[in-house]
C-alpha cells in the first residue's frame, strides 16, 4: 500500500511543464519582436498612413486600397521580375559552384583546411563590405576587373557593369553568388561526408565511371541536403537588400530595384507607410511559402528518422 | 545571402536595443524633471558626423549652454541618410528631439506633416526675416507658416582646372554653348571635359535641376524643358565630353575625379573647397553657365523645432541665439559654410576668399527645392529620366514625357 502523500507529478508531466517553462522566453521574444511588428504591419497595410497620420492623426481604414495601389503599380511588377531573376540566378550559381567546391574539398589534399576556412571569410564578411568591394572591383574606370582585362590585351571586353542598365543586375548577382557560395559549399560538404564511401567503391568495382557514380550515387544521396540548402537559399536571397543597396542603390535607372529596395523606398523615401506595409507583406509571401515547405519537409524527415 | 541568423548575436543586439530604449526614455524623463528646476535639457539632432565638424559643433553647444539661460543641450548625430528616417521612427515611438538641423530639402516631407513647430509668431516678433537671402528663407516657409530658420546655405558652381583651360586656350564658359564647346575641347585621352553627379538619389537631382531651370522650365513643365535639359546632357555624353559613368557618381566621386585631373570642369559645391585647397591643383570657380536664365540649386541646412517639444520657448531662444552675427560668423567659418544672411556677406572668410565670394554671389539665383510633401516621388522620376537618357536606355523627349507624367502625379497628390 502506498502512503497517502500527495502524488508527485509523473515524469512526463513534469517534463511537459518544464518544456513550457523553457519556451516562455522564446515565446515572449517571438511575440515582442516578430508577432507584434508583423501584426502592426498588417494593420498599417489596411490604413492610409503617411507622416501626418503617424503623428497622432487617426489613420483612415482603407481596406485593400493599399494592396490595389501596389499591384497596379508597374514598378512593383518590375521589382517582382527583377527579384525572380536575381534570386534564381543567385541560387543556380551559388548551388552549382558550391557543389563543385564541396566535391573538391571532400577529398584530402594539402592545405585543404586552410583554403576551406579562407573561403568561409566571404560568408563572414558583412554584406556592406562585400558590396563595397565588388563596387570597386567592377568600376568601369578604376576597377580591377577592367584593369586585368586591359592588361591581358582584352580591353575590348572591359565593361562598365554597374552603370550599364543591361548588366548591372548581373553585377549584383555576381557579388551575391560570391557571398553565398561558401554557405552552400559548407552544407553540401557535410552532406557528402554522410555518403558511405563503400558505395562508391562497390560501384567502381562494377565498372561505373566518375560521372556515373556522381549521377547515380552522389546526386540521389545528396537530395536530403540539397533541397533544404536551396530552400534556405531562396528564403535568404529573396529579401537581399544591403548588397544591392550598397552596389547600385537600385540603379542605374531602375535596373536593380528588387522588391526589398522597392519597399524600402516607399517607406523611407516616399513616406507612404500603408503602401509600403502592403508591398512588404506581398514580399513576405514567397519566403513564407518556402519556409512552410521546408518545415513540412523537416517534419517528414523527423518522422521517418 | 549573408543572413544566416546568429541567434545569440541577434539576442545581444536586441538586448542592447532594449537597453538603449530604456536609457532613452530615462534621459527624456530626466529632461522634463529638470525643467521644474529652471534648467531644461534640450535634445538636438543633426547629421554633421565628420570629424572636422566636431570642434565647431561642440564649441557652439558650449556657447549656447553658457549664454542661453536654463538650457542644457544633448546632441546626437546621425549619418546624413539616416536623419530623416530617424525622425520618422522617432515620430512613431514618440522619441523626438527638441531641435534638429535638417537638410533644406527635407522641408518637403517634414513640412506638411505637423512634425515641426510653427515658429511664425516668434519670427515675426524677432523681426530679422528680411536679413536672409530669399531662397534659403523661402525654403523654410511651408503653407504660409515659418517652420525653421536657415542654418547655412550652399549652391552649385563650376570649378575649372585653370592649367588645362590655359593649355587648351579655353575661357571659363558662361553659356550652355560655351560649356559644350569647352567640355569638348578639354576632353582628351582618359580625361573628360566635364564631370557632374547624375546618381539616382537626391544628390543627382540636386545637380540636374539647375539645367532644367536654366532652360526656362521647372518640374511642372518637365515634358518640354526637361527634354531640353536632358538632350543637352545627352549630347555631352554622345560627344564623349561627359562620362556615362556619372550615373553612378556621388558629388564626392566627381570631386575626386577633378582632383586627379580626370576632369577639366566639374559641377560641385563649396563644401569641396577645403579639400581642393589642399590639393596640388590650379583651379578657379565660376558661376554655372546659363541658358535662358541663370540658376543654381540651393543646398544647406535649416534649424527646426519639433512640435512635440516640451520646451518650445527655450528651443526658440537657442535658435535665436545661434543667429547672432557674433555666434554665427565664427561657427560658419569653422564649418566652411556660407551664411544664409545678407548682412553677413561682408564678414567672415567669405568676404575675402574669392571662391567663397563666388558661391555667395550665386545665392540670389539659388532656388530651393520646394515642391510639397510628395517631392520625393518627383525627384525619383527626374533621377530615373536622367539615368535612362545618359545610359542610352531612352531618348530625351520620351524620358522627359514619361517622367512628366509621374512628376505631375506626385505634385498634385494631396
Amino acid at each position: 500500500m502506498r502512503p497517502s502523500r500527495p502524488t508527485p507529478l509523473s515524469l512526463s508531466a513534469r517534463r511537459r511543464r518544464a518544456g513550457y517553462l523553457f519556451s516562455v522566453p522564446g515565446l515572449v521574444f517571438l511575440g515582442l519582436f516578430l508577432a507584434y511588428p508583423l501584426l502592426y504591419n498588417v494593420w498599417t497595410s489596411v490604413h492610409d498612413v503617411g507622416l501626418r497620420e503617424l503623428l497622432g492623426g487617426a489613420p483612415r481604414f482603407t481596406g485593400l486600397a493599399n494592396y490595389r495601389t501596389t499591384v497596379s503599380d508597374p514598378d512593383f511588377w518590375h521589382a517582382v521580375r527583377l527579384t525572380m531573376v536575381f534570386t534564381l540566378g543567385s541560387l543556380l550559381f551559388q548551388f552549382v559552384i558550391g557543389f563543385a567546391l564541396a566535391l573538391l574539398f571532400a577529398r584530402p589534399f594539402p592545405l585543404n583546411g586552410l583554403l576551406r576556412s579562407l573561403l568561409l571569410v566571404a560568408w563572414l564578411l558583412p554584406a556592406v563590405v562585400s558590396g563595397t568591394l565588388f563596387r570597386w572591383m567592377l568600376d568601369g574606370e578604376s576597377g580591377v576587373y577592367n584593369a586585368l582585362l586591359r592588361r591581358a590585351g582584352l580591353g575590348g571586353l572591359s565593361h562598365d557593369w554597374l552603370t550599364d542598365p543591361s548588366t548591372s543586375l548581373a553585377g549584383v548577382v555576381l557579388a551575391n553568388v560570391w557571398v553565398g557560395v561558401p554557405f552552400n559549399m559548407l552544407l553540401l560538404l557535410v552532406g557528402l561526408h554522410t555518403i558511405d564511401p563503400e558505395l562508391h567503391e562497390a560501384a567502381a568495382i562494377d565498372g561505373a565511371g566518375v560521372w556515373q557514380r556522381f549521377r547515380w550515387i552522389t546526386l540521389p544521396l545528396m537530395r536530403p541536403v540539397s533541397v533544404p540548402v536551396l530552400l534556405l537559399g531562396l528564403v535568404y536571397t529573396f529579401k537581399v537588400f544591403d548588397i544591392i543597396f550598397v552596389m547600385t542603390g537600385g540603379g542605374p535607372v531602375d535596373a536593380t530595384s528588387v522588391l526589398s529596395l522597392y519597399v524600402y523606398e516607399i517607406f523611407f523615401k516616399f513616406f507612404r507607410f500603408g503602401e509600403g506595409a502592403a508591398a512588404g507583406l506581398l514580399l513576405l509571401l514567397v519566403p513564407l511559402l518556402a519556409g512552410a515547405l521546408y518545415v513540412r519537409r523537416l517534419r517528414r524527415e523527423g518522422e521517418t528518422a | 545571402m549573408s543572413y544566416a541568423v546568429d541567434r545569440r548575436g541577434f539576442l545581444r543586439a536586441a538586448g542592447a536595443g532594449a537597453a538603449a530604449l530604456g536609457l532613452g526614455s530615462a534621459l527624456a524623463s530626466c529632461g522634463s524633471d529638470q525643467q521644474s528646476g529652471g534648467t531644461a535639457t534640450l535634445t538636438w539632432w543633426d547629421y554633421f558626423t565628420l570629424d572636422n565638424f566636431q570642434p565647431a559643433m561642440t564649441a557652439l553647444v558650449k556657447d549656447i549652454e553658457a549664454h542661453v539661460p536654463g538650457v542644457r543641450i544633448e546632441r546626437r548625430t546621425f549619418p546624413f541618410a539616416d536623419l530623416d528616417r530617424q525622425i520618422t521612427l522617432g515620430a512613431v515611438s514618440g522619441d523626438l528631439p527638441d531641435i534638429a538641423i535638417v537638410d533644406n530639402v527635407a522641408m518637403n516631407s517634414l513640412g506638411g506633416s505637423g512634425l515641426l513647430a510653427d515658429l511664425t509668431d516668434r519670427i515675426e516678433e524677432w523681426g530679422q526675416a528680411d536679413q536672409y537671402y530669399e531662397g534659403p528663407w523661402a525654403g523654410c516657409q511651408v503653407a504660409g507658416k515659418s517652420l525653421g530658420i536657415p542654418n547655412n546655405s550652399n549652391c552649385l558652381a563650376l570649378y575649372c582646372n585653370t592649367a588645362m583651360l590655359r593649355t587648351a586656350d579655353v575661357q571659363p564658359p558662361t553659356t550652355w554653348d560655351e560649356l559644350a564647346a569647352a567640355a569638348h575641347r578639354l576632353t582628351s585621352g582618359d580625361r573628360f571635359g566635364l564631370a557632374l553627379s547624375a546618381i539616382r538619389t537626391e544628390e543627382g537631382v540636386f545637380q540636374f535641376l539647375p539645367f532644367l531651370w536654366q532652360a526656362g522650365g521647372d518640374l511642372d513643365t518637365f515634358a518640354g524643358y526637361g527634354a531640353t535639359a536632358l538632350s543637352f546632357l545627352d549630347d555631352l555624353v554622345a560627344k564623349g565630353s561627359l562620362s556615362e559613368q556619372c550615373v553612378g557618381w556621388t558629388q564626392q566621386d566627381v570631386n575626386t575625379r577633378f582632383i586627379h585631373q580626370r576632369a577639366a570642369l566639374q559641377i560641385n559645391g563649396p563644401w569641396q573647397l577645403p579639400t581642393l585647397k589642399n590639393a596640388d591643383l590650379e583651379w578657379e570657380v565660376v558661376a554655372l553657365p546659363s541658358d535662358r536664365t541663370s540658376a543654381t540649386c540651393l543646398g544647406g541646412e535649416n534649424w527646426v523645432v519639433m512640435a512635440s517639444s516640451e520646451h518650445l520657448d527655450k528651443a526658440w531662444a537657442v535658435l535665436e541665439y545661434t543667429q547672432r552675427p557674433s555666434v554665427l560668423v565664427p561657427y560658419l567659418v569653422a564649418l566652411g559654410n556660407l551664411p544664409a544672411r545678407k548682412d553677413l556677406a561682408s564678414a567672415g572668410t567669405w568676404a575675402s576668399d574669392p571662391a567663397l565670394r563666388l558661391f555667395l554671389s550665386q545665392l540670389p539665383v539659388a532656388r530651393p527645392r520646394q515642391y510639397g510633401p510628395h517631392y520625393a516621388d518627383a525627384s525619383r522620376a527626374v533621377a530615373e529620366a536622367e539615368q535612362a537618357v545618359l545610359t542610352g536606355a531612352a531618348a530625351p523627349s520620351a524620358a522627359a514625357k514619361s517622367a512628366a507624367v509621374k512628376i505631375d502625379k506626385a505634385l498634385e497628390r494631396r
